[in-house]
Formats: structure tokens, C-alpha cells, sequence
């Protein structure tokens, strides 16, 4: 039972990251469908730290450093998808599809090649962090607490208090919903749509390492992230672009994927028989389900999806 | 006045697409550069070299074939996305029609033995009904076909690995060996693998992608139902003023996209030249892969054809690079940095036709200037 | 510096574009305090000017002046700086927040980066008081009417403090009280020493609010008239430059069979939740125009969209020619004889990605004229009939029957359309606003067809908000108030007054049909 908690915990911790950052982005007015390849650049970012850092660096140094790698990873990796979605008014499902095959492939071209210079017999595209995943965990009581919760939690607070008590909040939304309106009131739209998408980048980043940090402590990058990306659009949408709404959304759809994982310790479940890639479709099911009731009344930002154009009144 | 061949689209889509390729080449060569400087020149002329990297003839013949065997479905899905984005709809959803084709002709062959006629219409129809959930979807719960294709790209691996599982072989996680298990449901060659130097994966599936990119061209440029997609994809306000069947519409263009992406995986599984391993956990690129082909290729199904048979023959190539100093991967690499760049194709549009109306203004100002001068300033 | 007279002044302004002198050497000078008119035809040059006093252009001559001195403009901040406010036509506000946010949104009080809405929501009470300007901070901007949208406009600029203030053609979308209100709320803003810049074709309302009114056309500038000194007349001749036959020549109408017959239609509204259009019944007869007039959104565009098959009607029935087409669909109603020259060319009229050719064939592609039996357009006749079309119905643009529907002028565009519903030979002709956006001679061209296709013995249901257009072109006009026919007018006896009482809802008769 503490294993299930654990696992919806963190997994919950992962899709609100990046749901976050995807609602960041949208309500700047940039449809930001490259997470999935910011996850997996973030969480590069991430485990390189962890590899190059020596091993017996203090957790606090190390949690700090590690975000920090992982957050210039996504911000700079996501400002590929502001230079041509708002800079060049590229199609943003075009960009944002690149940037997840863009991410993987890049991922594994890096790592590859860290490897075999390391030792020219390994042709993996696998980083190992054993020893300092160990400064994320803290167990209490056979739960295993990750400070990635904590971060999520405190993202969470950020993200409302930031977009609903903040000018800045103001001006972004307005930005997604009107961006004319905005920039008639001397608002800098460009700007702002930046702003949305480089926090995006700091959130998916942020996702991407927690999600490698999840479970396991070595990384195969070949893999990329298995869709999280994706199902953080799924969450946010879900989340009808609203916060509070969103951790909520991130807390049922970490559920399914922790079942996914631990459903053989509950012997109601494991009877059941099911195979466990039926668990690993619970989530996208349900999704599906979900957004097949709610589309029709969608809150999405009005604006999102089309470049914004000075010129153009 | 001459007429400035730049100012004609395709002309200009082809200049576009050019440009995407060669700054992709020269990032991805960067990019090698920083890898190891020493290979990377190297590198890039043998992932742009592919079979040409062969140095004995007929294994060269051979490698084209089998870069060839691969263009196929790559052009199926890239017709699949061409298709669907001329009615409006960005068909992402072509990754999964693609696995449950896969998955359609797998079954159909290995577990229950069909020969390849039946395999390939079932395939056909399993695809159709995958993309039609996409456009039911759709038109009748305005789910965004983007976000509800991603959904079922994942339903469709997962499934799929489900159903494959009965056809696997018992000590490995790919399916069996078709040209041995199930030889009926190989599609048939008609003697094309002998001008492949006896290349057997070489089948008919390679003209019939070809025939069906025409068929999709003639379709959306002579007919009546093209008339009606365009319509839609262009203004569908305007189609339904127009009395065309919107829904309709949507539900039939994502049908046939998903079939046509389906049949991709049967163009490809029906050769035996791979199989389906049931362990994979992400979704097979070639559907993402042909969004770069149909966005490289102009979106223009006769485009698509050169655009596919490129992005397979970087991604071919990618098998000879010295794997001492740089992973295969770098043709994936290359296609995805190239994918990104296609979006800057409407701005290099934009960018030419200002330079030319620049131009043009010049031109005319100096013969402007030229017949004043000859006029003796009478004005003056 | 000597004290000068004028707010803001921009002499000789000059801005070209390709092909275009948009603005040819312009002069406006607003004094301080005054309600000053800025009267011109679309096309004229108004939106251009303007969009160089708040430096989106920069002209290639003149000069801006504020109190005298001369300033220079480069983006809508300096504007703003400079206590330049602008209503726009199209109100720029964010529908999901709350009129507060608008109001402070780009100036917000803040502290620490916080938003400080308190102290903001009582500088916008206090503004609300003084300018007798009634607005629910608190509401959101989808949830009011049209009329305090504008008065969150407006409110906004009083809350930069804003000295100059541009309402561009603010009365397009108000109801006749709220037009009265919103002259009442200039003259206090005038009275308080605000200047203020008024931006309208409507004669009338000119007449009534403005001190002085500067004339533009087809991008120069014409002169400056005292309204006190001067006539409609005169102004509407400044306008268009010459004295425009207001009246449509036409013969009497000879009315024989009902064509159309509409009982009891009700559909249901998309932005609230009460019907647009309540039990709606009317009757247009061979060889009669017939005019559904009122003020914008007062259910008409509903009417139009359930008659023709667009939305569907919660109850009611429609007869097409004795047969019934309640449920058919858009295509049955076209084939049976209905052609629809729609409100918004560019939304629901053509494919502007197609080319002309093709957006004529919208409404007929699918007949054997044009199909072949396996499916196959017929590109031959296509070209053929297209370019019979242009020719007949004098559509110009660049490349005959290949241009890019896009690239034509809007009286172009609309030609075309006309051309396509009129030569489908239709029993009824329901023509939603046909003349919007267009020139005079576009306007004169397209009411002598809707009086031919009347002659020629069709049904037309002309919908229209041009009072000139409701009393010049119709047979009989049918007023429309908050989706209720309240009124049967003979054009021949009525008046624009009587007309205006009827669309303003201040007058009412029970209508049989």
C-alpha cells in the first residue's frame, strides 16, 4: 500500500511538473506539444550533473545542482520552441512534434558518445546515478519520500500565486486569451509568450528529471520518457488549464501509473489476471474517456495556437 | 514581363525544402563536430552516401533495395499526414494507424494464416476504423485530433503488444519469421528483387506506394470529394454554407488517413524484412517520421515520394558511420533537425517572395527611370 | 511657448504604401475640450491616421503635435504616455476576466509584484461616479452587455488619466438608448475638459454631439466644418463628393405567390441562454423585397442561420415553394431554390485560399455540369461558367478566373458571391447585409440587382442595419427587436424616426404574418 502511495506520489509529482509548465506555456498562447522532448533534454541535464559531480558531494549541493542542470536544460531546449513558434510564427504542432523526436535522438547521440569515449566498448545510450540518487530519497517508515514531491508542491503554490496574484499572471493570460488586447495596453506580447515558454522549460525540465528518478537509478535514453509528455497535455487539459484543478488531475493519473507498476502486490489485482500493459493503457484510456465528456465545454486559452502578428489588426 | 520562375509555388517549396535539408546537414555536422572533430566530415558523407557505401555492386543494388523496402510504408504515412493536413487535420494519430496495421497484418498472417490479399484489406479496414475514432472524435466531441492521436498512439502500441504476444517466437520478443511461419502472406514480388540483385524483401509494395501517392494526388486535385476536403480544411464554415457534409467529412479523411498509414505497417511487416519486437515500449517513429516527410515534401504526395525515399536514405545511412566515435543515431538526429526547420519553410516562403518583390520594384523604378531619361525630361 | 488652443494636432501627414497613398497630405487638429468628428467612407484613410497617432505607421511627412510641441511616436506606449486613449470598434478586452482586470491590465498597482486590487477597484468606483459611467467591477467581460463592455473601455482610459480620447464608430454596436447614453457620457467627458476624437460615418449622430467635424476622403483631407454652420446634407457631399442619389429607382412592387413561409421559428442563442429568435413568423412573396431590419444582434443573424439550415430551430416550421424544409438540410434548401448571399463574406462565403473560379462553383460543383458521373470535376465548363460570371457581373481581379480568392478587394469579393447566388436562379434570394464593407458604387451596383432579381418575379429577403438601405430598397420592411417581429412598416409612408422608435423596442404592434 505504501509502495502504491509512493509511486502515485511521485509519478503525480511528475505529470504536475510538467502539466504546469505545458499551462505556463498555453496560457501565453504557445500550444507547447514538445514537452515529451523538454522532459527528456531536462532529464539529460539532470543525470549528467549526477554523473559528473563527484560522489561524495552533500545531498543538499547535489538536489540543488541537479535541478539546476536539469532546469538550463529544458529552458534552453525550450527556447527552440520560442524562437519558431513566436519569433518566425512557425506551426507550433510541426515545432513541438520535432522537438520530441529532435529530443530523444539528440539525447541518444550525446550519451552515446560520453559513453564510448568513457570506454570505447559501451555503444549504450545508459547513464547510471546508483549513488546519487540516493540524496533525492528519504525513508520514512518503509516510504521512500523523494524531494521532488516537495518541489511539485511547492511548483504548485508557485504556479497559482504567480499566475492569479501577479501582474505578471495578469499580463500572460491576457497574452493567451487577447493577445491584441494586450499589446494595446502597451503590453509586449512577444515577450511575454517567451516568458511562457521558457517556464515551461524550467517545469518540464524539472519533470523530466523527476520522472528518471522515479523508480529506477540508471537511464536508458533511447527510451526518451515514454509518452509523460504526452500525458501531461492529457492532465492539463483535464486540469481545464487551472492549477489547483491540474494537481488534482496529476494525483488520478499518477494513481493508474503507480498500479501499472505495483498492481502484483495487491492479490485482489494480481487475481484479476490482467496483464500489466492493459495498466500502462489505464492512463490513456481514461484520458481519452475523459476528454471525449469535457471537450465540449473547454476553457483552452483563445488564443493559443495562433502567432501572434504586430502587424495584423 | 518574363515570368520569374521563383514566384512559382512549387519551385519555391522546392527551394524551401532544400534549404531545410542542407542547414540540417550542416547543424547535424556541427553538432558531430563537437562529438568528436576528427570523423565528423566523414560522418555526414556516409550517412548521405547510404548504400553508395558499399563497395561491391551488387550488395550496392542490394542496400538500395532494402532502403527502398523501408521508403514504402515512410511514404504510406507520409501520405497518411499529407492527406489529413489538406483537410485541416494534423493526423499525429499516423504513428498508431501505423502500429495497428502492424499489429492487423501480424495477426492475420501468423496467428489465423491468411494469405496476403486478405491480410493487406484487413489491415486496410483496421487502419480506416482506428483514424475514424480520431474524427468521431472529432466532429462529435470536438476532442483536438492532436491531442486524442497521441492518446491512441500509445492504446495502439500497448494493444498491440498485447495481440502479438500469441505470435511471438518463444525465446525472443519479436514475432515470428513470416517467410517461414506464414510464406502465403508475403507480398508478392512479381520478379522485382532480381533488378535488386536478388534483394527478397523487395515487393510490389514498393510501386503500390508510388501508385497510391498519384491516386492521393488525383484524388485531392481532380475530384470532387478533393474539392470538398480542401473546402474543409480551408474554411469549414464555408463547406457547411456550401451544404458539404462537415462531419462526414472529417470522419472519412481521417479514415482514409489511418488506412493509408496501416497499410504502411503491412508494406513493411509483409516483407519479413523486420518484426515486431512485443517489449517495445515507445512508439515507433515511422509515423512521426513521415510528418517530416510530407512536411519536407511540400506537403505534395508527389514530393512526399522524394522526401520519404531521403529521409529513409539518411536514416539507412545512419548504419555507416564509424560507431567507434558516433552512434547510428545521428540520422535520427539529422531527420528531426531537419522536421524543425520545415517550420521555418512558410517563413523562407515569405522571405523569397519579399526579396523578389524587392526586386521587382527596383526593376521597375530603373526602367521607369530609363524611359524618362529617353523621353528628354519632358516632365522636368 | 505661447499657450496653445489645441490638444493634439497632426498637420500634413503623409503615408504611403505600395500602390497606395493612404493618407495624402492630412491635417486634424483637436482642440482641447471639444468633441471633434472625424468623418470618411471606409477606405477614406480614418484607420490609418489614427494608427499613426499611436505610432504603429510612421509617416513619411508631417507632424504630431502635442500642447504645441512637437512629439514623436513610435508604439502604442508612447501614445498612451502621452494621455492618448483609444475605444476601438472591436473592443480589445479579455472575455475571461472581470471588468476590474481590463480596466488595470498593463497599469496595474502592484506592490512587491503583488496585484493591489483594492485601492484600484475604488480609483475605478470613484471614475464610475464622476462620469455617471455604471459598470460591476467584479463581473466578467462575457457576462455583460455590449454596452458596459464599452463603458470597461472607456473607463480604462480614464484610468491612465488619459486627456485624449478616440472612440472609433462607438455606435455600431449599441441599441438606440445606448446610443443616447453614450453622447451623454462624451458631453461630461468634454465638460471635464477631456478632448475628444469621434470617429463616424453616421451623419446623424454627428450632427448631434460633435463641435466640429473633419472630413476625409479616399485618403485626403477635405476640410474642417463648425457642425453648428452646416447641413447633413453638406457633410454626406464632403463625404462622398458628390450628392448621392440616396433612392433606389425601382417600379412598384407586383407581389403574386408565397414563396417563403415561416411559422412560429424559435432558435436557441449560442451566447445565452435565452432564444435568439422567439417565435418568429413572416412570409415573403414572388416578385417583393422584403427587409428584416434592427439593430445588430437582435437575433437576425439566427433567423438567417435556422432559415437557411446553419443552426437548428428549437420549433417552428419553413416552407420553401409549398414544401417543407424545417429539416432539410443546407444542401436540400439550396437546390430547392434558396440562395444565400451570407453576413460575413470572408467566414462563411468563400474558400479564400481557392480561386475565383472555384468559389463559383461553390454552390453547384456538384452537379453533372461540373462532375462527371465517376466522381471527376469537370475543370473545362468550370472555366467556362466562372468566366462567364465575371463577365456578366463585371468581377475584377488580377488573374481572371485563377486569382486566389484572397487577394481580390472586399466590392470584388462580394461581387462575386452576389454573382454565384443570383445566377443559381433561385426562387428566394436571402441577402444577410449584402452591401457591408463597400463602396458607393458597389452599393448602388448590388441593390439594382436585388431590385432585377425582384423584377424578374424572386422572393428577396434582404437583411440590413443600413437605415438607407431599409428605407430605399425594400417593398415592405419587418422590424426586428430582441428576436421578435415588432413591426410591419410600408417603406413609402414610414420614417427613419417611426423605423428608429421600432428597432429601439419603444414601439411595438402586434404583427400577423
Amino acid at each position: 500500500m505504501t509502495l502504491l502511495l509512493q509511486y502515485t506520489l511521485i509519478f503525480a509529482s511528475v505529470l504536475m511538473l510538467v502539466a504546469l509548465g505545458g499551462c505556463f506555456a498555453e496560457h501565453s498562447g504557445v500550444i507547447n506539444l514538445g514537452l515529451e522532448g523538454i522532459m527528456v533534454i531536462g532529464a539529460l541535464g539532470g543525470a549528467l550533473v549526477m554523473r559528473y559531480m563527484p560522489a561524495d558531494t552533500s545531498a543538499l549541493v547535489m538536489v540543488l545542482t541537479v535541478m539546476l542542470g536539469a532546469i538550463c536544460f529544458g529552458v534552453i531546449y525550450a527556447s527552440l520552441l520560442g524562437v519558431a513558434c513566436i519569433n518566425f510564427k512557425a506551426d507550433q504542432t510541426i515545432v513541438g512534434t520535432a522537438l520530441n523526436m529532435l529530443g530523444t535522438a539528440g539525447a541518444t547521440v550525446l550519451v552515446k558518445a560520453i559513453n564510448t569515449a568513457a570506454n570505447p566498448n559501451d555503444v549504450s545510450s545508459v547513464i547510471q546515478y546508483v549513488g546519487a540518487k540516493k540524496n533525492f530519497l528519504v525513508n520514512i517508515g518503509g516510504f521512500e519520500f523523494n524531494w521532488f514531491m516537495l518541489i511539485a508542491v511547492i511548483a504548485l503554490v508557485i504556479a497559482y500565486v504567480v499566475l492569479y496574484k501577479t501582474k505578471f499572471g495578469l499580463r500572460l493570460m491576457a497574452c493567451g486569451e487577447h493577445p491584441q488586447a494586450a499589446d494595446s495596453v502597451g503590453i509586449n506580447v512577444y515577450k511575454m509568450r517567451w516568458c511562457g515558454v521558457l517556464i515551461s522549460g524550467v517545469y518540464g525540465g524539472l519533470g523530466g528529471i523527476t520522472y528518471i528518478l522515479a523508480g529506477v537509478s540508471e537511464w536508458k535514453f533511447e527510451n526518451g520518457v515514454a509518452g509523460f509528455g504526452f500525458l501531461a497535455l492529457a492532465v492539463m487539459i483535464f486540469g481545464q488549464w487551472k492549477p489547483t484543478r491540474i494537481a488534482l488531475a496529476a494525483l488520478l493519473f499518477g494513481l493508474f501509473r503507480a498500479l501499472s507498476n505495483v498492481y502484483m502486490g495487491f492479490d485482489f489485482l494480481y487475481s484479476l489476471n490482467i496483464p500489466s500493459t492493459v495498466y500502462n493503457m489505464m492512463p490513456y484510456i481514461v484520458s481519452l474517456v475523459v476528454l471525449a465528456f469535457t471537450s465540449k465545454s473547454s476553457r483552452a486559452p483563445k488564443a493559443e495556437g495562433i502567432p501572434y502578428d504586430k502587424g495584423q489588426r | 514581363m518574363k515570368k520569374n520562375i521563383f514566384k512559382n509555388p512549387a519551385v519555391q517549396a522546392f527551394i524551401a525544402s532544400l534549404i531545410c535539408i542542407v542547414l540540417g546537414l550542416l547543424i547535424g555536422y556541427i553538432v558531430l563536430l563537437f562529438i568528436n572533430p576528427s570523423g565528423a566530415g566523414e560522418a555526414i558523407v556516409a550517412v548521405v552516401k547510404n548504400f553508395l557505401n558499399s563497395s561491391r555492386s551488387n550488395l550496392r543494388l542490394k542496400n538500395f533495395g532494402n532502403t527502398l523496402v523501408k521508403t514504402a510504408p515512410l511514404l504510406m504515412c507520409s501520405l497518411s499526414v499529407l492527406f489529413a493536413y489538406k483537410v485541416g487535420l494534423f493526423n499525429i494519430g499516423a504513428a498508431g494507424q501505423f502500429v495497428v496495421g502492424s499489429c492487423a497484418c501480424l495477426i492475420s498472417s501468423l496467428g489465423w494464416g491468411w494469405s496476403w490479399l486478405p491480410c493487406l484489406l484487413f489491415t486496410i479496414l483496421v487502419g480506416a476504423a482506428y483514424g475514424a475514432i480520431v474524427g468521431l472524435l472529432k466532429s462529435y466531441c470536438n476532442v483536438n485530433e492532436v491531442i486524442s492521436g497521441i492518446m491512441l498512439n500509445w492504446i495502439g502500441l500497448y494493444t498491440t503488444n498485447m495481440i502479438l504476444n500469441t505470435v511471438k517466437e518463444p525465446t525472443s520478443p519479436y514475432t515470428l519469421h513470416m517467410a517461414t511461419e506464414a510464406p502465403q502472406a508475403i507480398l508478392p514480388s512479381l520478379g522485382l528483387g532480381e533488378l535488386f540483385s536478388g534483394n527478397k524483401y523487395v515487393t510490389i509494395a514498393i510501386p503500390l506506394a508510388v501508385i497510391l501517392a498519384v491516386v492521393i494526388m488525383v484524388l485531392l486535385d481532380k475530384t470532387k470529394l478533393g474539392y470538398e476536403l480542401k473546402a474543409t480544411g480551408n474554411n469549414k464554415n464555408a463547406a457547411k454554407y456550401a451544404g458539404m457534409a462537415e462531419k462526414r467529412n472529417i470522419i472519412l479523411t481521417l479514415a482514409i488517413a489511418g488506412a493509408l498509414a496501416a497499410l504502411g505497417g503491412a508494406f513493411l511487416y509483409q516483407t519479413d524484412y523486420e518484426q515486431w519486437s512485443v517489449t517495445q515500449s515507445s512508439v515507433p517513429g515511422m509515423g512521426f517520421n513521415g510528418i517530416a516527410a510530407a512536411f519536407l515534401g511540400g506537403l505534395h504526395p508527389v514530393g512526399a515520394i522524394f522526401s520519404s525515399y531521403f529521409i529513409q536514405h539518411i536514416t539507412n545511412g545512419g548504419a555507416y558511420v564509424d560507431l567507434t566515435k558516433y552512434s547510428s543515431q545521428i540520422s535520427d538526429l539529422i531527420s528531426s533537425l531537419i522536421i524543425y526547420l520545415c517550420g521555418f519553410v512558410l517563413f523562407i516562403k515569405y522571405a523569397m517572395n519579399k526579396s523578389i518583390a524587392k526586386r521587382e520594384e527596383k526593376q521597375a523604378q530603373k526602367a521607369k527611370l530609363a524611359s524618362d531619361t529617353e523621353k528628354g525630361g519632358d516632365g522636368k | 511657448m505661447a499657450e496653445t488652443q489645441y490638444a493634439i494636432e497632426m498637420l500634413n501627414i503623409t503615408k504611403k504604401f505600395p500602390g497606395i497613398i493612404a493618407n495624402d497630405n492630412i491635417t486634424l487638429q483637436l482642440k482641447k475640450g471639444e468633441i471633434h468628428a472625424l468623418l470618411g467612407e471606409n477606405g477614406a484613410g480614418k484607420s490609418t491616421l489614427m494608427s499613426v497617432l499611436f505610432g504603429l505607421y510612421q509617416p513619411e511627412e508631417g507632424v504630431i503635435k502635442k500642447d504645441g510641441q512637437v512629439v514623436s511616436i513610435k508604439d502604442p506606449n508612447d501614445a498612451n504616455d502621452l494621455g492618448i486613449g483609444m475605444v476601438h470598434q472591436h473592443f480589445k478586452l479579455v472575455e475571461c476576466f472581470t471588468v476590474l482586470d481590463n480596466i488595470i491590465m498593463g497599469v496595474e498597482p502592484t506592490k512587491h509584484g503583488f496585484l493591489q486590487k483594492k485601492e484600484a477597484r475604488q480609483k475605478v468606483l470613484a471614475l464610475s461616479e464622476k462620469y455617471g459611467l455604471q459598470v460591476d467591477p467584479d463581473a466578467l467581460i462575457e457576462d455583460i452587455t455590449v454596452g458596459m463592455q464599452q463603458r470597461t473601455e472607456i473607463l480604462k482610459m480614464l484610468y491612465r488619466d488619459n486627456e485624449i480620447l478616440i472612440f472609433d464608430e462607438p455606435t455600431a454596436v449599441l441599441t438606440p438608448q445606448e446610443i443616447e447614453e453614450l453622447m451623454q457620457i462624451m458631453k461630461n467627458l468634454a465638460a471635464e475638459g477631456k478632448s475628444i476624437l469621434f470617429i463616424s460615418h453616421k451623419l446623424a449622430e454627428i450632427m448631434a454631439v460633435a463641435d466640429r467635424c473633419s472630413v476625409l476622403r479616399k485618403g485626403k483631407y477635405i476640410g474642417t466644418v463648425e457642425t453648428k454652420n452646416t447641413t447633413m446634407e453638406e457633410l454626406s457631399a464632403m463625404m462622398v463628393g458628390r450628392n448621392v442619389n440616396f433612392h433606389v429607382e425601382k417600379k412598384p412592387a407586383a407581389p403574386g405567390d408565397v414563396i417563403l413561409d415561416v411559422k412560429g421559428m424559435t432558435v436557441a442563442s449560442k451566447v445565452h441562454k435565452n432564444n435568439a429568435v422567439k417565435n418568429v413568423s413572416l412570409q415573403v412573396r414572388r416578385g417583393e423585397i422584403v427587409c428584416i431590419a434592427g439593430i445588430d444582434g437582435n437575433g437576425q443573424t439566427e433567423f438567417v442561420y435556422g432559415l437557411t439550415g446553419l443552426e437548428p430551430l428549437v420549433s417552428g416550421s419553413i416552407e420553401l415553394c409549398g414544401q417543407d424544409i424545417t429539416h432539410a438540410s443546407i444542401r436540400k434548401r439550396s437546390t430547392s431554390g434558396m440562395s444565400h448571399i451570407p453576413e460575413d463574406r470572408h467566414k462563411h462565403g468563400l474558400v479564400l485560399d481557392y480561386t475565383l473560379e472555384d468559389n463559383m462553383v461553390l454552390q453547384r460543383y456538384f452537379e453533372p455540369e461540373f462532375t462527371s458521373k465517376a466522381g471527376f470535376l469537370k475543370r473545362g465548363p468550370i472555366r467556362a461558367y466562372a468566366e462567364k460570371l465575371i463577365d456578366q457581373y463585371d468581377v475584377r481581379s488580377g488573374q481572371g478566373p485563377v486569382t486566389i480568392a484572397r487577394s481580390m478587394s472586399g466590392g470584388n469579393q462580394q461581387k462575386a458571391i452576389v454573382a454565384r447566388e443570383i445566377d443559381k436562379d433561385p426562387e428566394l434570394l436571402v441577402a444577410v447585409q449584402p452591401t457591408r464593407g463597400l463602396d458607393v458604387g458597389a452599393i448602388e451596383y448590388i441593390h439594382k440587382q436585388l431590385v432585377a432579381q425582384r423584377d424578374a418575379g424572386k422572393a428577396v429577403l434582404l437583411v440590413s442595419l443600413e437605415l438607407d438601405e431599409v428605407m430605399d430598397v425594400p417593398d415592405r420592411i419587418l422590424v426586428m427587436y430582441e428576436g421578435e417581429i415588432v413591426g410591419e412598416l410600408d417603406p413609402k409612408k414610414t420614417t427613419q424616426e417611426e423605423l428608429g422608435l421600432y428597432m429601439a423596442g419603444a414601439k411595438r404592434d402586434e404583427v400577423s404574418p
